[in-house]
């Protein structure tokens, strides 16, 4: 977008007061990316103008409201419920974050793992339930933290011959993802895998299709099947 | 200094929504979103339509609000300028879902009064209102339908009976008089 420096000012007042159209208001959103004056400008228009919003007779805002924004706010990048793995593994895509957005389809199937949880008399420090792109529960982890694991499979996962499914948790950052051991055909199993950190809330689980034997990096490196957060039985 | 105070929580509450504190998102929420709804209520004459806007605005506010720095100015000047966008991007798809003599019916009557009245709900002693006060008539009007109900230049022309060009021309010596006066 093309304008003299001098007309900076009268196009910062036109865009907030919301007299341009569409397409040049995106122009202009991008070129305050670029240019710190006219992002200066336009920050001085809106506060100019600010007081005639802050003196509105406020509307009861409602609870039914507020639940409608919380059940759609993505998680966000950084934080524990969409930790990136290293690169090494490169198979990320923006259909996680749909399915990180299933958390209420998981929840739900969350409350039967605990049913059987809680019916088994060694009691699991932390349940993940996994789930893939789609949002649908395929499996669920459930750490006891004495290197066991045991992992249920909740659907049935077309698996190739010469493939196998690796299941991964991420215990920190700095450790990476780590091996809890390979799911023999496509059945339910139990896992021993290496001594690690007790398992906390929110820690990353997931199931990859890798080579027959595992990874052949101590990482993943193939599709993400399957992936959830542990949450600890309450 | 209470008004610092305030807004020092917006940015803290903007710097831990980027790190995922839903928490604070809903601080947010409980202490601006009755303000909100009244505001995009404003410009696109709806409720259903207002909540809608509010409830997109406060997703963005939360996907977004790791761009929020001061140098964008305020964090409540840029909450609100979220919200004022999406009630104007309604209002430019056409989303409303009036008839043309609802609309015109409802701009003619009501908004008008309301949109003249938010000027008179200015604190008097505060230099929006004075610069505004310093404007004539018509060009105070054309700025308020402007900014606080969201009319586009060819609607502040018909309403004003003025033509097209002479809106313009008069709203932009309007907003460079006011940007003068606030200096």
């Amino acid at each position: 977008m093309m304008y003299e420096r001098r007309d900076i000012p009268e196009i910062a007042d036109e865009y907030v007061l919301g007299l341009i159209g569409a397409s040049e208001a995106a122009e202009i959103e991008a070129e305050m990316e670029r240019d710190a004056e006219l992002r200066a400008a336009v920050a001085a228009s809106r506060e100019r103008f600010l007081p005639l919003d802050t003196t509105v007779e406020p509307a009861a805002a409602n609870e039914a409201l507020w639940r409608k924004i919380e059940v759609n706010l993505p998680p966000q990048a950084g934080t524990p419920s969409s930790i990136q793995f290293p690169p090494v593994n490169d198979n990320q895509t923006n259909g996680w974050r749909v399915a990180a957005l299933s958390a209420i389809a998981a929840s739900v199937m969350l409350a039967v793992g605990l049913v059987f949880s809680l019916t088994r008399t060694a009691e699991p420090l932390v349940i993940a339930v996994l789930v893939n792109e789609a949002g649908e529960v395929q499996a669920v982890v459930e750490d006891f933290g004495n290197e066991n694991a045991r992992i249920r499979l909740l659907a049935d996962i077309e698996v190739p011959t010469d493939k196998t499914m690796q299941v991964w948790t991420l215990p920190s950052r700095e450790m990476g993802p780590i091996s809890l051991g390979l799911i023999d055909g496509v059945h339910s199993a139990r896992l021993e895998g290496p001594a690690l950190p007790s398992p906390r809330d929110s820690q990353l689980y997931e199931i990859t299709l890798e080579q027959a034997g595992g990874s052949p990096t101590g990482r993943p490196t193939g599709p993400i099947l399957a992936k959830g957060l542990a949450q600890r039985p309450r | 200094m209470l008004v610092d105070v305030r807004v020092n929580d917006l940015d803290k509450a903007l710097a831990a929504c980027a790190k995922g504190d839903r928490m604070a998102l809903r601080s947010i929420y409980d202490r601006e979103a009755g303000r909100l709804i009244a505001l995009a209520e404003r410009i696109v004459q709806r409720r259903e339509l207002a909540e809608e806007v509010v409830q997109e605005a406060f997703i963005r506010i939360w996907t977004h609000a790791h761009q929020y720095s001061p140098d964008r100015g305020s964090a409540h000047g840029w909450i609100y300028a979220i919200v004022r966008n999406r009630a104007l991007n309604l209002l430019r798809d056409g989303k409303r879902e009036y008839t043309v003599e609802d609309v015109e019916a409802l701009r003619e009557s009501e908004q008008v009064d309301e949109i003249m009245a938010t000027w008179q709900k200015l604190d008097r002693n505060s230099r929006l209102y004075e610069c505004l006060a310093a404007l004539d008539e018509t060009k105070r009007r054309g700025i308020l339908m402007a900014y606080v109900g969201g009319y586009s230049h060819g609607e502040i022309a018909g309403r004003l009976r003025i033509p097209l060009g002479t809106a313009k021309s008069w709203i932009r010596r309007a907003l460079s008089a006011l940007r003068g006066c606030m200096a």
